[in-house]
C-alpha cells in the first residue's frame, strides 16, 4: 500500500470551506428574512394605547375587574384598545400570540376608523384544549404595510401561570 | 526498567518549559467559562423568586465541582501510576459530589416545578438508554482508534451539564430584548433562532475546543473531533429532551395529553434527532477543530475553526427558524412529514459531516497501515511485518482478540486488546512526528515503543 498523501487534509480543508460558504449563504438568507420581515427606518413614532387587560366574559364578551398582568390557565382574558388617539387612514390590527408564538385573538387588519368600535380582544382557547397554554402572552397593536406587520404600536405581555 | 511506570508518552517529556501556549489559552477560556457561570448563578440568584435563586447557588458549586474534578481526573492520566491512583480518587469524589448536587438543582428546582419529581425521574431514565446506545454509535465510528470513554463521557457531561447552563441567562437577555422590542411573527423567529445557533453551538463548542487544547494526545484528526462535537451534542440533547418531556407535561397534563406531549418529544429527539440534531451541529464543530490539527498554517488552521464553527451555526439556526414552515398535520400523516421534515432539513447537514467522517477513516487507516509498515521495517519488534495485515483491519484485530479468547479467556482478549491499542498509539505518534505536529519529544515516542514491546512479552502467541 503506498504511503498517505500529504495533501488529502488539504482535500478535507477545502470541502469543509466549501460547506462554510454554504452556511454562510444560509445565515445570510437568515438576516435578509430578518429584514424583510423587520424592515429599517419604519417608526413613525405614532402611539397605540392599551386600556389594559382584564378577565374576559366569553358569554356576554365583556371585560371584568381591573387591569391585571397574570392570569390563570382556567381565565378567559381580553385587551381593551383605544383606537382614538391614531391616524384614521392607518392600516393597524391588534393580535395575541400565545408562549409558542401562535396567534390566539384578533381583530383587524382596518383602520381606526373602521375599528373604533372592535375595542376589546379575547384570547381563544386553542381547539382541543380545554385551557389556555402556560407562558408568555404578548398583545400588540401593530401597523401593516402591504400586508405585513411593519411596527409595533403599543405592546402588553401577561403571564398565564402553569 | 523505568519506563515501566509511565503509562502515556507525555510522561516521558523531562522538559516542561515545552508545555506549549495552548494550555494557557485553556485556562483562559475556562477563567471565562467560570466567570460567565458565576454571573449567571447572581442573576438567577438576583432576579429569580428566592427557591430557583438559592438552587442556582447550589448548581454553580455543582459546576465547580465537576469542573475541578473533570480537570484532575483528565489530568491523572498523564501522571505516574502512584500519583494517577490519588488523583482519580480525587476526581472520582468531587465528580460524585458534583453529581449530586447537580441532580438536585434538577430534581427540586427544574423539573420539580414544572412536573413533579416523578416525571422527570420517568423522563431522565427514558432518555439515558437512547444517550448512552448513541455515545457507544459514535465513539465506535473511530474504527482505528478508538476514544477514551473517560474523554467521551467528559464531552457528553459538559454538554449535558456546563454549556446547558452557559446559555441560560444569554438566551433569556436576547429573547427578552427581542420580545419587547421586535414584530412578533417570522422576524422575531430568526432572532430567536440566531440567539440559539449563536450561543448554544458556542456553549457547546467550548468543550470541543478545550478538549483540542488540552487532551492533544487524544485528538487527532478531523475523526475524533467529530467523535468529540457528536458526544458533546448528545450531552446537550440529552438535558434538553428532560427539559422539554417535563415541560410539555406539565402544560398538556391539565387536558389529559401529557404523556403523549412527553412521549412526542422524546421520540423527536431521542430517537429521530439522536444523530440529526445537536449531534450534527457540533460535530461540525470537533471536525474544523480535528481538520486545524493537522494543518501546517496557522491561518488554514484559523479559517478551519471558524469554518466548523459556521457550518454547526448556520445548521442549528435554519432547523429553529424554518421548521415553521414545515408544519406537522395533526393526522396520522403527520407521523410522515415528521420525519421527512427532519430528513428533508437536517439530513443534508448529517450527510455531509459522515462525508468527512469516512473521509478522515480512511486518511487515517492510510497513514496507519504506512506507519505499521515502517516501524515493522525498523525490526524494533514492537510491530512484527505479519502484525500489518492484521492492524489494518478492524475485523482482523477483532479476529485475533477472539482467538486469544477462545485460548486463554477473558484475561488474554484484554491483553491483545491492549497490544493492539498500544501498537495504534505509536503508529499514530510515527505518523504526528512525521506530519510534523507534534511536541511532545522523540524519548516519549520511544517510551511507547518499549511498552508496546514488553506488552507482546506478555501476550501469548495470538
Amino acid at each position: 500500500m503506498s504511503s498517505a498523501p500529504y495533501d488529502q487534509v488539504q482535500v478535507l480543508y477545502r470541502t469543509l470551506l466549501v460547506f462554510a460558504t454554504v452556511a454562510v449563504v444560509i445565515l445570510a438568507v437568515g438576516l435578509v428574512e430578518f429584514v424583510y420581515f423587520e424592515p429599517p427606518g419604519q417608526a413613525t413614532g405614532v402611539k397605540a394605547r392599551i386600556v389594559g387587560i382584564y378577565k374576559y366574559d366569553p358569554s356576554t364578551g365583556t371585560t371584568l375587574g381591573s387591569d391585571r398582568s397574570a392570569f390563570t390557565r382556567t381565565q378567559d382574558f381580553a385587551a381593551v384598545v383605544d383606537w382614538s388617539g391614531l391616524p384614521p387612514d392607518l392600516n393597524v390590527d391588534a393580535r395575541w400570540y400565545d408562549a409558542f408564538g401562535s396567534i390566539v385573538g384578533r381583530v383587524g387588519p382596518s383602520t381606526p376608523a373602521k375599528l373604533g368600535n372592535s375595542t376589546t380582544v379575547a384570547i381563544i382557547t386553542p381547539q382541543g384544549l380545554h385551557h389556555n397554554l402556560p407562558g408568555d402572552y404578548t398583545f400588540v397593536v401593530e401597523r401593516l404595510q402591504g400586508g405585513l406587520p411593519v411596527e409595533v404600536l403599543a405592546r402588553r405581555i401577561v403571564l398565564v401561570e402553569s | 526498567m523505568a519506563t515501566s511506570t509511565y503509562t502515556t508518552p507525555p510522561a516521558a517529556n523531562p522538559h516542561p518549559r515545552l508545555r506549549p501556549g495552548r494550555y494557557g489559552i485553556a485556562v483562559a477560556i475556562t477563567a471565562v467559562v467560570v466567570i460567565a457561570l458565576v454571573i449567571s448563578s447572581l442573576l438567577n440568584y438576583v432576579y429569580l423568586d428566592t427557591i430557583p435563586g438559592r438552587t442556582s447557588l447550589y448548581g454553580l458549586l455543582a459546576v465547580a465541582l465537576v469542573s475541578l474534578g473533570t480537570y484532575i481526573g483528565v489530568r491523572a492520566f498523564t501522571r505516574d501510576r502512584a500519583i494517577r491512583r490519588k488523583q482519580l480518587i480525587r476526581a472520582g469524589v468531587l465528580l460524585g459530589l458534583g453529581t449530586l448536587l447537580w441532580l438536585l438543582v434538577i430534581d427540586i428546582f427544574v423539573f420539580t416545578q414544572a412536573a413533579g419529581p416523578g416525571v422527570a425521574a420517568i423522563s431522565a431514565l427514558a432518555c439515558i438508554p437512547t444517550t448512552a446506545f448513541g455515545l457507544f454509535v459514535v465513539r465506535r465510528m473511530d474504527r482505528n482508534e478508538k476514544e477514551p470513554w473517560r474523554l467521551v463521557l467528559v464531552a457528553a457531561a459538559w454538554g449535558a451539564i456546563v454549556a446547558t447552563s452557559l446559555v441560560i441567562w444569554g438566551e433569556t437577555i436576547w429573547d427578552q430584548v427581542a420580545q419587547q422590542t421586535l414584530v412578533p411573527g417570522p422576524g422575531l423567529d430568526a432572532s430567536t433562532a440566531f440567539s440559539a445557533g449563536l450561543l448554544e453551538e458556542l456553549a457547546k463548542g467550548l468543550a470541543v475546543v478545550l478538549l483540542f487544547l488540552v487532551m492533544r494526545n487524544d485528538f487527532d484528526d478531523v475523526v475524533d473531533g467529530i467523535v468529540y462535537g457528536a458526544a458533546v451534542g448528545m450531552g446537550f440533547n440529552f438535558l434538553e429532551s428532560i427539559a422539554y418531556m417535563t415541560n410539555l407535561y406539565a402544560i398538556f397534563s391539565p387536558d389529559g395529553l401529557g404523556w403523549y406531549a412527553a412521549g412526542f418529544q422524546w421520540y423527536g429527539r431521542q430517537v429521530l434527532g439522536l444523530f440529526f440534531g445537536h449531534a450534527t451541529y457540533t460535530a461540525f464543530i470537533g471536525a474544523g477543530l480535528g481538520i486545524a490539527r493537522q494543518l501546517p498554517k496557522k491561518r488554514q488552521k484559523a479559517f478551519a475553526i471558524v469554518s466548523g464553527f459556521l457550518v454547526a451555526i448556520a445548521g442549528h439556526f435554519s432547523w429553529d427558524a424554518w421548521v415553521q414552515f414545515f408544519p406537522i398535520d395533526n393526522t396520522l400523516f403527520g407521523l410522515v412529514e415528521m420525519h421527512l421534515r427532519t430528513l428533508i432539513m437536517t439530513g443534508p447537514f448529517t450527510a455531509a459531516v459522515i462525508a468527512l467522517l469516512i473521509f478522515g477513516i480512511r486518511y487515517e487507516a492510510m497513514g496507519l497501515v504506512d506507519q505499521f509498515k515502517k516501524e515493522a521495517a525498523t525490526g524494533a519488534g514492537a510491530i512484527l511485518p505479519e502484525d500489518v495485515p492484521i492492524l489494518a483491519s478492524p475485523w482482523r484485530r477483532l479476529r485475533q482478540r477472539l482467538r486469544a479468547f477462545r485460548r486463554g479467556g477473558l484475561r488474554a482478549y484484554l491483553e491483545v486488546a491492549r497490544l493492539q491499542t498500544g501498537q495504534l498509539d505509536l503508529a499514530m505518534e510515527r505518523w504526528h512526528r512525521e506530519r510534523q505536529e507534534i511536541e511532545t519529544p522523540l524519548e516519549a515516542e520511544d517510551a511507547l515503543r518499549q511498552r508496546v514491546i514488553q506488552l507482546r512479552h506478555w501476550v501469548p502467541a495470538a
